[in-house]
């Protein structure tokens, strides 16, 4: 379970797992622009944002929400949503 | 990890603790990380569809094709603006084609420049004309009960032997029998006939157009013997019949599609967001087409809808939900690896991972 949230640690991580899960080549997490559009500029559908969804789901312990795939168009934003949840999640607790 | 949850498979209220799944844990499971590798290479597929011909050899009740304005439109039999539609087509992300109606088999010509451009399709037919075997797309020919049954609701004689004799043996050719209110029983000496010749045969259930007043649509009732027929073809014929048990829960639910999978066509999802409501599209004959308009079945009552092709892009589309524990997972998959043994070439299915039915995620199983 990584416990640093700090969004650039979170932009590499998800930038890792789409590398790997979508078999990106010749990129590296270091090299994945966080804002470039995940559709329009990498062809990926919603299928493999399903995919990508369900591995940060495990990794990061939050729930990802099906009606917010279309807010999810670039590494940037899922960062961003992840960082969110993370911290709704934090607040959850210490209640 | 476990959590307090307000509700089981069967979505009904329950105070007992479930386990909550991680996607790596279910992906452990033996034999399920190997089907999700396999299906998983075909996330590719982007499929929309064409109207070939709108001429017809025969008229059955039912037909949705000759439901609202599709069927007027004039068909554009000009190759050069087909080959350029296909170009126009991939060069937007389009990976699959669908072939369809009227009767595809009556512009051979036009399928042929379809398949040249793309090599990744389907044709849905009556099957009594041949479709010439250069076209090596997947065959759906439909089948609405035994010979006396299509020569009443069908108006063609001796229909069964003659879609045989034009697809014995064929690689490329599945038999879709639809399951109308009044046909159920049929399916038995159908599918025997079917498996005597070899054929491969898969299941779709009538799904009334708009407006429809005939009594081909199903009930309550008749769903539920719908369900046991596809359940006990499956056991009695595994290597004839493409389907599992998950399919036949998904397409005899007393809700049909839409409500139980929220459909993602753009006749009923407006917006233009990733997913199949952004990419896909249905041609009229004039190669015009309507995003208001736009799924694979047109003017089909969408509270009725079953239809085997628009589960075979709904259901799958819902990969996230089905995630969440092992059971619904490996049904899902099922679902998955049937549809791409009906659609694809040269996919073979395997065995089904479940031979139970699951309900659908947040439904109960009826
Ligand atoms: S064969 Fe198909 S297109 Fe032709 S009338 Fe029957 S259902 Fe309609
Ligand atoms: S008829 Fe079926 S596939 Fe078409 S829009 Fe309605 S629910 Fe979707």
């Amino acid at each position: 379970m990584p416990m640093k949230t700090n969004i650039e640690e979170i932009i590499l991580h998800v930038a890792r797992v789409m590398i790997d899960e979508l078999k990106l080549e010749d990129i590296t997490p270091e090299g994945f622009d966080p804002d470039i559009d995940l559709v329009d500029e990498i062809g990926i559908d919603s299928m493999d944002l399903a995919t990508v969804a369900l591995v940060l789901r495990d990794h990061y312990a939050i729930r990802i929400e099906e009606d917010d795939y279309p807010k999810l168009t670039n590494v940037r934003l899922i960062a961003e949503y992840i960082e969110q949840k993370l911290s709704e999640k934090s607040v959850a607790a210490a209640n | 990890m476990m959590s307090r949850i307000s509700g089981n498979q069967t979505g009904k209220e329950t105070n007992s603790f479930r386990k909550e799944w991680k996607f790596s844990e279910i992906l452990a499971e033996r034999g399920v990380r190997e089907r999700w590798e396999k299906v998983r290479k075909y996330f590719f597929l982007r499929e929309s569809t064409y109207d070939m011909s709108n001429r017809c050899n025969i008229r059955c009740e039912g037909c949705y094709y000759y439901e609202g304005d599709k069927q007027f439109a004039a068909e554009n039999k000009n190759p050069d603006s087909w080959r350029r539609l296909m170009q126009a087509e991939k060069a937007r992300g389009i990976t699959y084609v669908v072939l369809a109606g009227a009767e595809p088999s009556l512009a051979p010509d036009l399928c042929r420049i379809c398949f040249k451009e793309f090599p990744l399709g389907s044709i849905a037919t009556n099957g009594l004309k041949a479709i010439p075997a250069d076209i090596n797309f997947k065959i759906h020919i439909s089948v609405w009960g035994n010979d006396d049954t299509s020569a009443r609701v069908r108006s063609a004689k001796n229909m069964l032997i003659r879609q045989i004799e034009n697809y014995r043996g064929d690689p490329r050719a599945v038999f879709v029998y639809t399951f109308t209110s009044n046909n159920i029983d049929q399916v038995h000496e159908v599918a025997a006939i079917l498996a005597e010749h070899g054929c491969k045969l898969t299941f779709n259930v009538f799904s009334a157009p708009v407006g429809y007043r005939g009594d081909l649509r199903h009930t309550p009732e008749t769903l539920g013997e719908t369900r046991k027929a596809m359940m006990d073809l499956l056991t009695a014929y595994p290597g004839n019949v493409l389907f599992s048990p998950y399919n036949a829960v998904a397409h005899t639910h007393r809700k049909g599609l839409h409500d139980l999978y929220g459909c993602s066509y753009p006749r009923r999802n407006a917006s233009t967001d990733i997913g199949l409501g952004r990419s896909f599209r249905q041609y009229r004959t004039d190669l015009n087409w309507d995003r208001a308009a736009a799924c694979c079945v047109p003017d089909t009552d969408c509270d009725d809808c079953r239809h085997y092709a628009a589960g075979s892009a709904v259901v799958t589309a819902r990969m996230f939900r089905h995630a969440g524990d092992p059971q619904t997972f490996k049904s899902w998959l099922d679902y998955v690896d049937t549809y791409l043994s009906v659609w694809v070439m040269d996919y073979h299915k395997g065995a089904n991972l479940s031979d139970r039915m699951a309900a659908p995620p947040e439904n109960e199983i009826f």
